[in-house]
């Protein structure tokens, strides 16, 4: 594909790009930048007072548990993109490759799943997970004891609600990078001489990996804002960054620490964003076009 | 992945030692009546067919003939419905297309677009667990084979010219040295004047390796420029099998005879007396009108017959005093070719224009309209089913 340059002050350029420029600016550059200056305010008997200090700052890097809590949800977040990511390969594969006769129908369950509301899925995983619930009650019913697993309100309930209510994501952008792929290309590798799953690591999957970054860096900055799963699965023991900012505004009233914390949540989550790219850019199948 | 080396090399020894066993032998590839069907719909119908050993044969038809149904049974892409394969002696039911001792090149030449030129023709080797050593020096041997420039090495398809993608596919399939070659339409998208380059590398390519080709195409003219033998498919069976020569004059039928270039035929009634066969329609009218048995299509007999003529043996008969069989009409429409003049004449009782192709001169014999008569030689006819 050819892109064609054209200088930046290009009346028609400008004009064109003139909507998007302003929806940018308005519902993302204008509260990103007073969410910035917010963060150099204080705060008094639980009220705004403008005072221009690092006072707020000097607080962010003094607490060791907002940290703590950051760390957490990054921990988190990459887990669950590991998790989708690998989940999701063999669904993409199965879908185009196995299921081609039933595939519609697969995709139709997948979107009811996905638009169904974040929390009737969580509340769900709940009576699924809970300690008289339908997978102890399964193994139960084959002679494994009472209670065989207790993890409901535990970390690891919080990773399966994530990794649930976030999987369509990496399963529809890996599928699609994955069906756009010709099938000649597996047929040349099987002619020439590889097995079904050296065809999948020399071909399929390096050409999938367009779809497997995309649906990973959804995923990723889904995951680095979720504060339904950590509490309903998750039992609020163990909150996530959104959880604390959440808090800071609203149960401390500390808009400025608040601000101050998103702000530490978005570098976290860009610095990881870009980091990655650039280790996968160089993964990413090259094939010289421009 | 060390098992399934193994059994890679295992066969690759077994087919190395067939192959010395059946250098005495012809045929490297028996198709033995295979049918296949898709659901319903039969795409093969008990199809024959013999390859020999370095032979280079064309399975030609138009689309949905089958031909390329064949190919993906040859390849090992799908399996026959009846009907027996070998292919080196060995029989090829249940033998995945990587076991086989075929390579395939594609009609869309399916290069990998991540990998690099060298990755790509070095893939089948790459598979086969090959020394790297070793790889690199049969990819630099194979670039040089297919003039491919070394600098190449490094570059992805998408950088390379539709010439060079197809050279670099063709590397591909014969850098493992296959016994047979499968091409699948692989010039089909190319420009005229490429495709005319491309069809002499690959018969010279054939003629330096001594690989069985079998090359699929819907292009009469292309199979019988490259091929020693041209299967020609229609509706799921073979037609006729034959040298060039014989598809071309020869034909089977009318349809193998219209499928290439211009053909006239015209309606006459033949008497069928022993090795002789008489013929007399109404539209031509010949000085002897007496042919031997060899000069009509197998099978034919007393009744109704039509007489095939090309264009290029009818002359036109300016003095009106040639012998042979003679047709009278009014000229249509000339085309100066260049080499050659191309008549269209209307006769009267025709339905199609019949086509006489004189070689070129400056001024042209006849111009649209005026009467003409059309001589051939009798010896130059072809006598086929009506």
């Amino acid at each position: 594909m050819q892109i064609r340059t054209k200088r930046w002050s290009s009346p028609t350029l400008l004009l064109t790009t003139l909507p998007l420029a302003a929806l940018l600016i308005t519902f993302f550059i204008v509260p990103l930048a007073m969410t910035g200056v917010l963060s150099f305010q204080g705060t008094e008997y639980y009220r705004l007072v403008w005072t221009w200090d690092l006072e707020v700052w000097r607080e962010v890097f003094s607490q060791f548990s907002y940290w703590s809590t950051m760390l957490r949800t990054l921990t988190m977040a990459l887990i669950a993109v590991f998790l989708c990511v690998v989940i999701s390969i063999p669904v993409a594969y199965a879908l185009v490759h196995r299921l081609a006769a039933v595939q519609n129908h697969v995709k139709i369950l997948i979107v009811f799943a996905f638009l169904t509301d974040a929390v009737l899925k969580s509340f769900g995983w709940v009576l699924f997970l809970d300690r008289s619930g339908v997978f102890n009650g399964m193994f139960a019913l084959i002679g494994f004891g009472p209670v065989t697993t207790d993890i409901l309100f535990e970390p690891a309930a919080t990773m399966i609600g994530m990794v649930y209510n976030h999987l369509p994501y990496t399963i529809f952008t890996i599928y699609l990078s994955m069906s756009r792929i010709d099938r000649d290309l597996m047929q040349a590798a099987y002619d020439a001489g590889a097995s079904k799953i050296r065809t999948f690591f020399e071909v399929t999957l390096p050409l999938s990996l367009p779809g497997i970054l995309a649906g990973g860096v959804l995923v990723f900055v889904l995951s680095l804002g979720v504060f339904l799963e950590p509490k309903v699965l998750g039992g609020g023991k163990a909150p996530m960054a959104a959880e604390l900012i959440r808090q800071t505004f609203e149960t401390r009233v500390n808009w400025p620490l608040g601000a101050a914390l998103t702000l530490v949540l978005i570098v976290i989550g860009a610095l990881t964003v870009i980091a990655a790219s650039a280790l996968l850019l160089r993964l990413l199948p090259k094939t010289g076009e421009h | 992945m060390a098992s399934q080396r193994f059994v890679y090399r295992f066969f690759h020894e077994i087919s190395v030692r067939g192959r010395l066993l059946l250098s005495q032998q012809d045929a490297i590839i028996e198709v033995d009546n295979v049918s296949k069907r898709y659901g319903t719909h039969p795409a093969l119908n008990g199809i024959s067919l013999e390859v020999g050993s370095g032979e280079l044969i064309a399975l030609v038809g138009p689309s949905g003939c089958g031909k390329t149904s064949l190919l993906k049974i040859l390849a090992g892409f799908e399996e026959p419905t009846t009907g027996s394969l070998r292919i080196a002696g060995r029989d090829m039911s249940a033998i995945p297309p990587a076991l086989r001792p075929t390579r395939m090149v594609f009609q869309k030449l399916a290069l990998f677009p991540h990998k690099t030129v060298a990755e790509n023709i070095g893939f089948p080797l790459k598979m086969a667990a090959t020394e790297r050593s070793e790889i690199a020096s049969r990819v630099a041997e194979m670039m040089e084979m297919m003039s491919l420039r070394p600098e190449y090495r490094d570059r992805y398809p998408a950088q390379l010219s539709g010439g060079e993608q197809q050279r670099v596919a063709l590397a591909r399939a014969m850098i493992s040295k296959p016994e047979v070659l499968l091409l699948d339409e692989p010039l089909s998208a190319l420009d005229a004047k490429l495709k005319k380059a491309m069809q002499s590398e690959i018969k010279h390519l054939h003629r330096n390796v001594g690989t069985s080709f079998v090359h699929v195409t819907h292009d009469l003219e292309e199979a019988m420029m490259l091929a020693d033998r041209i299967a020609v498919m229609q509706s799921g069976n073979i037609l006729q099998i034959g040298s060039p020569a014989e598809i071309y004059y020869q034909p089977a039928n009318s349809f193998v005879a219209g499928f290439i270039g211009e053909t006239n035929f015209l309606p006459v009634r033949i008497e069928r007396d022993g090795e002789r066969i008489s013929f007399s329609g109404e539209v031509l009218e010949c000085t002897s009108s007496d042919v031997p048995a060899t000069q009509a299509a197998p099978g034919l007999d007393t009744g109704e017959a039509m007489v095939m003529v090309r264009p290029e043996v009818v002359r036109l008969d300016t003095e009106g005093d040639q012998p042979g069989c003679r047709v009278t009409g009014t000229v249509d429409e000339l085309f100066m070719k260049g080499a050659s003049i191309q008549y269209q004449v209307r006769i009267e009782g025709l339905e199609r224009k019949f086509v006489i192709e004189t070689p070129g001169t400056s001024r042209p014999p006849a111009g649209p309209g005026d009467r003409v008569t059309a001589v051939f030689d009798p010896n130059d006819i072809w006598l086929l089913p009506a």
